[in-house]
């Protein structure tokens, strides 16, 4: 692991991030845009899943209508958060807000896992319902509490 | 004006306190305020990317463009109200990097003529729901408008990165 982080640091790439005066402000600006379309989207479908918002609207249909757009974001995201990264690799796996974004960003995803096969599996008896059963709200709150951690981490990670 | 009303919040009780960088509580404020901007950002992003892609033609919902409008634009003016607090804070706490940086400028500038398309789409639908699919010349506008619009965001959160690089014009 440490291996292969060093040998990232020693790329031409890696140089080429860390020198110029414009490539990291451009990476960020495409990483932040991409984040804050991850999370506005995101956070709406959570909404809907906590009972909190859009409930008149049909779960599934208000999904399908976010999660194109959640899916194109992220892919943008990671690209451009893994340029930030390939700068200086072992200087972020020190940042423990690093660490912890990542562990949020892959409790995310296992949160999504288990609603999308589990908890989502009898949707048609309340994909209408003002306010859906527990366990829908809870993959909603957490999904919402996820993702505001991981922007928290990310901002952390410029101040230290 | 701008660097009168920047040395008057200097001198504000507000201004020491959002400034106080020697205890943890107060050091919080930037981060804690930034995050939520971002959060406000993202439901903005959202918002502006359904209603102006419907426009473009891109069709990213069912619904017409009336319902579109009806139901993301409150969310908008929500967020934009999230975003000008949260804003706020992070001026009085440092009023020279924000109100004396020319990046700071341009995107409030950007900001009031997106806020201004903004208005019009929703102005107009509410007065006739299918105004902007009247006529190939109102298409067009909308196209161009949205356009517009959808550069100008994207363009509002690349100058709010771009605050931290550019110093303040007093640095120079």
């Amino acid at each position: 692991m440490w291996d292969l982080l060093t040998w990232i640091d020693g790329t031409s790439l890696a140089e080429t991030i860390r020198i110029s005066l414009w490539i990291f402000p451009a990476l960020e600006i495409g990483h932040v845009a991409a984040i804050a379309v991850v999370l506005g989207s995101i956070a709406r479908v959570d909404l809907r899943l906590a009972g909190l918002a859009s409930r008149d609207r049909s779960i599934t249909e208000f999904s399908h209508e976010m999660l194109p757009w959640t899916w194109v974001a992220f892919a943008v995201a990671t690209v451009f958060g893994i340029l930030l990264f390939v700068g200086q690799p072992v200087r972020y796996v020190e940042i423990a807000f690093f660490d912890a974004k990542i562990i949020l960003i892959l409790l995310a995803g296992l949160n999504m896992l288990v609603f999308e096969h589990l908890t989502r599996r009898g949707v048609g008896r309340w994909d209408r319902a003002p306010i859906p059963p527990v366990q829908a709200r809870i993959a909603g709150g957490l999904s919402l509490a996820f993702w505001i951690s991981v922007v928290v981490c990310g901002r952390f990670i410029g101040f230290v | 004006m701008l660097q009168n009303l920047s040395d008057w919040l200097e001198q504000t009780q507000l201004h020491t306190i959002f400034a106080d960088t020697t205890h943890l509580a107060t050091w919080l404020i930037i981060p804690i305020s930034q995050t939520i901007h971002i959060l406000g950002v993202g439901i903005v992003m959202i918002a502006v990317g359904m209603l102006n892609l419907q426009l473009l033609g891109i069709r990213v919902a069912r619904q017409s463009f009336a319902e579109l409008s009806a139901r993301w634009t409150p969310w908008i003016w929500g967020a934009l109200a999230i975003l000008f607090l949260t804003g706020a804070v992070q001026t009085i706490a440092e009023p020279t990097r924000e109100l004396m940086n020319n990046t700071f400028r341009i995107k409030m500038v950007m900001l009031a003529i997106v806020v201004l398309i903004t208005f019009l789409y929703r102005v107009q639908t509410k007065k006739d729901p299918g105004y902007w699919e009247r006529s190939n010349e109102r298409q067009s506008l909308a196209r161009s408008l949205a356009s517009l619009s959808l550069i100008l965001w994207l363009g509002i959160v690349a100058a709010g990165r771009l605050i931290a690089y550019v110093g303040a014009i007093e640095d120079f």
